[in-house]
């Protein structure tokens, strides 16, 4: 049993979380980007987390709930932490752009209205909020990780 | 009687600071994935592998992998998650200090072992 492993699934953990505060950054700067490198109005990303699959030598005996969260887990890659937690893909809001009659627009369509990405600001606080506190809850078990650590180099001291 | 560094205490030691390094492993795998949908919460019988460990230390047998089993009885989110932070928090706490008495433990058994060893030059 390695307790550094501890620390790699909170990492793995904290890094998922800011990815996810990147992307809500990222949804509220551009709520009201009008212009994409794909035409069209910008469009809401949001991120798909799944679970990495477990770590054979660890949870070998262990069939009925690793099979419970495989439905929710893909191809495994080096990178991943087994037991930890990866981005498995940023995904765009399909909602329709909400349209806003603004006929001197220079993105106005020949009806006159402008299609704006259908960002709710608060929607996106609240997720921001979700993965600060996430991150902060992860930290803290790096931490918690860090004291059982020093504490067992307290047996080799006398 | 040969004598032995390793005690039967500091082998029951080993195993029950094994034991709450997989319940700390475990805590961290569950709030790393607090945001997974459909993760379900893992969790072990830490009593009851302990139980076992001490059997197989008396039969001197090797140490076995501990069974990890969904837990149940918790509170699932609409997403099908079903990851309680206070529930995580808790249980990390109480294997930090499982961990930290082991290690105390652990450390006044070697203490013991080394007051035989200076016996004579005290």
């Amino acid at each position: 049993m390695n307790l550094f492993g501890v620390m790699d699934v909170s990492g793995s953990a904290m890094q998922a979380e800011r990815m996810r505060a990147e992307v809500v950054s990222a949804n509220m700067a551009n709520a009201e980007t009008t212009r994409t490198e794909s035409g069209g109005p910008y469009h809401r990303q949001m991120v798909v987390f799944a679970a990495n699959p477990t770590d054979p030598t660890f949870l070998d005996t262990f069939h009925g709930a690793q099979s419970v969260n495989a439905a929710t887990s893909s191809a495994r890659s080096d990178s991943e932490v087994p037991g930890g937690v990866h981005v498995a893909a940023v995904v765009e809001d399909p909602a329709a752009p909400l349209k806003r009659y603004d006929p001197g627009h220079p993105d106005a369509g020949a009806d006159g209205y402008v299609s704006y990405p259908d960002i709710n600001p608060l929607t996106e606080m609240v997720d921001l909020m979700g993965a600060t506190r996430a991150y902060g809850l992860n930290g803290s078990a790096v931490q918690a990780a860090k004291g059982m650590i020093s504490s067992a180099l307290e047996i080799a001291r006398s | 009687m040969q004598p032995q560094i390793q005690t039967r205490l500091s082998d029951q030691i080993e195993r029950y600071l094994d034991l709450a390094a997989t319940q700390a492993k475990l805590c961290a795998a569950n709030m790393a994935n607090i945001d997974t949908p459909g993760f379900q919460t893992l969790g072990m019988d830490f009593e009851a592998e302990m139980r076992e460990a001490l059997g197989s230390i008396e039969d001197g047998g090797a140490a076995k992998a501990v069974r990890i089993r969904a837990v149940e009885g918790l509170i699932a989110r609409p997403d099908g998650n079903n990851v309680s932070m206070d529930r995580e928090s808790l249980e990390l706490a109480e294997a930090q200090l499982k961990f930290k008495t082991g290690v105390a433990l652990l450390r006044e058994e070697y203490q013991r072992v080394m007051d035989a060893i200076h016996a004579d030059t005290k």
